[in-house]
């Protein structure tokens, strides 16, 4: 299980490289990715199209992907844009984690998960 | 005795222009103040225009309206000056709630009780409706805010059982159009009925792909693009563009508002780029998102969800009727209407 933070910056040039960064991961791992919105701010356009580029990321492939939401409003957003009926949406980290598809290979992957976070948090 | 009626339609501010409605908000939130005003339309109807209607069968020539003051409340030393013009009875009416109340039973059942204060109650408690007569007012000048004073002690409330709905409670407000819409109450949506509940305003543009399941209100001159799919349960009020395929599914979307393609709008009311969520009660701005957006108006004339309306229940984009008159020396305006 991988936990990527989303890029919810406003500067634009670190937003491009989380961007790369968050497509390059997504594209790369082959274990359940968790893309969290948690402390992002209320999602924009650009928020919503980068979304989209991650669910196109992993179409056609094993990889799953999940979104945490983070906030009601975010919920209320990608619940608009129907994003839910394409990938499960959850409103915390721990009720991802607790997703059926996404705890069985969770023991599995915890490395990769771990070296995730530092390079998000980083 | 002569009768003044007064009407308080909170956030109202000046009747003689019309105001854009501007929800408090900046981006989204989660424990938002209310989204929806007293003054947005009802499938079509205005709640104001019903109250006029029920106030002028008591015979009354005209009425008085202000916004009272930021919380919609009116002083009793501010109603007392009209009792000095001569008014022995006043029938003060805040604009929060739609309620099918006989008026001149209420008139009846203060006079029989001999109270100096009458406030309406219903299950809810009170409903913002009160007959006072002009001693009450002299005795009590500089006393509580009348519509956030509880009733007077010892004193019988009006008991009503009929229909009555909160206005500005987002969900009441939602239920109110599905009475509507369903027959449960008296007011029926404005316009042509055009099949099993589902009703058409004047200038209407359906895509003939478009599917409308009752029941459903859709508001004059409202365009619904390619694929979109209204009900059951949707209320598509006037001049709004619900674009291709986007689905609204329990949910009212208020006059001027445009909805992006493809979008799910379930259980929420949305106003121009804001969307209130009916069950969560989130409050989430659209319009960075580039989901929602207030239309601008095509003409100079203002007018907007919250306008002035007009006589009978008439499409509520029609040119105000009223004679205004101000009053002179209150600290809130009012405006006088002629009935």
């Amino acid at each position: 299980m991988i936990i990527l933070p989303f890029p919810c910056v406003s500067n634009a040039a670190v937003r491009r490289a989380l961007r790369k960064e968050l497509l390059s991961a997504l594209r790369g791992s082959g274990s359940p990715v968790i893309v969290d919105l948690s402390g992002c701010p209320p999602l924009n356009h650009e928020d919503i199209e980068l979304l989209l580029e991650c669910m196109a990321q992993v179409a056609g492939r094993d990889t799953q992907v999940l979104f945490v939401a983070g906030s009601r409003v975010n919920r209320v957003l990608l619940e608009v844009t129907r994003i839910p009926s394409l990938v499960p949406v959850f409103n915390s980290v721990q009720e991802a984690l607790a997703y059926p598809k996404a705890t069985v290979e969770t023991d599995a992957k915890d490395q990769s998960a771990s070296q995730a976070q530092r390079l998000w948090s980083a | 005795m002569e009768l003044g009626a007064f009407v308080v339609v909170p956030g109202g501010k000046d009747f003689t222009t019309i105001h854009e409605v501007q929800p408090h908000i900046t981006a989204g939130f989660e424990n938002p103040r209310q989204l929806v005003c007293s003054r947005m339309p009802i499938v079509g109807n205005d709640v104001l225009q019903s109250w006029m209607d029920r106030i002028r069968k008591l015979g009354v020539q005209s009425l008085w309206l202000t916004s009272g003051r930021g919380d919609g409340t009116v002083t009793r030393s501010e109603l007392a000056g009209f009792a000095r013009q001569g008014i022995e009875r006043l029938l003060v009416i805040k604009l929060n709630s739609y309620a099918e109340m006989d008026l001149a039973d209420l008139v009846r059942f203060h006079c029989e009780s001999r109270n100096p204060v009458t406030e309406a109650h219903d299950a809810q408690g009170q409903m913002g409706i009160s007959l006072l007569d002009h001693l009450a007012l002299r005795a009590s000048e500089e006393k509580n805010h009348l519509s956030a004073a509880t009733p007077d002690s010892g004193q019988i409330p009006y008991q009503f059982s009929g229909y009555a709905k909160r206005i500005l409670a987002a969900r009441e407000r939602q239920e109110l159009v599905g009475d509507a819409l369903t027959g449960a109450c008296a007011m029926r949506p404005f316009g042509k009925q055009m099949g099993e509940q589902v009703w058409i305003g004047e200038g209407v543009k359906l895509d003939s792909s478009v599917r409308i399941l009752g029941p459903t209100y859709i508001g004059a001159r409202s365009r619904i693009r390619a694929g979109a799919t209204l009900g059951p349960f949707a209320s598509v009020e006037r001049d709004c563009v619900v674009d291709c395929g986007t689905t609204v599914e329990r949910s009212t979307v208020l006059p001027r508002t445009y909805l992006a393609p493809g979008l799910l709008i379930r259980d929420a009311v949305v106003d121009g780029g804001y969307l209130e969520h009916l069950v969560w009660g989130t409050v989430a701005d659209l319009h960075p998102a580039g989901l929602g957006s207030r239309i601008p108006r095509r003409n100079s004339r203002r007018q907007s969800s919250c306008e002035v309306p007009t006589e009978g229940f008439p499409p509520a984009d029609s040119v105000p009727a009223w004679g205004f008159a101000s009053s002179s020396g209150a600290s809130q305006p009012w405006l006088q209407v002629q009935l």
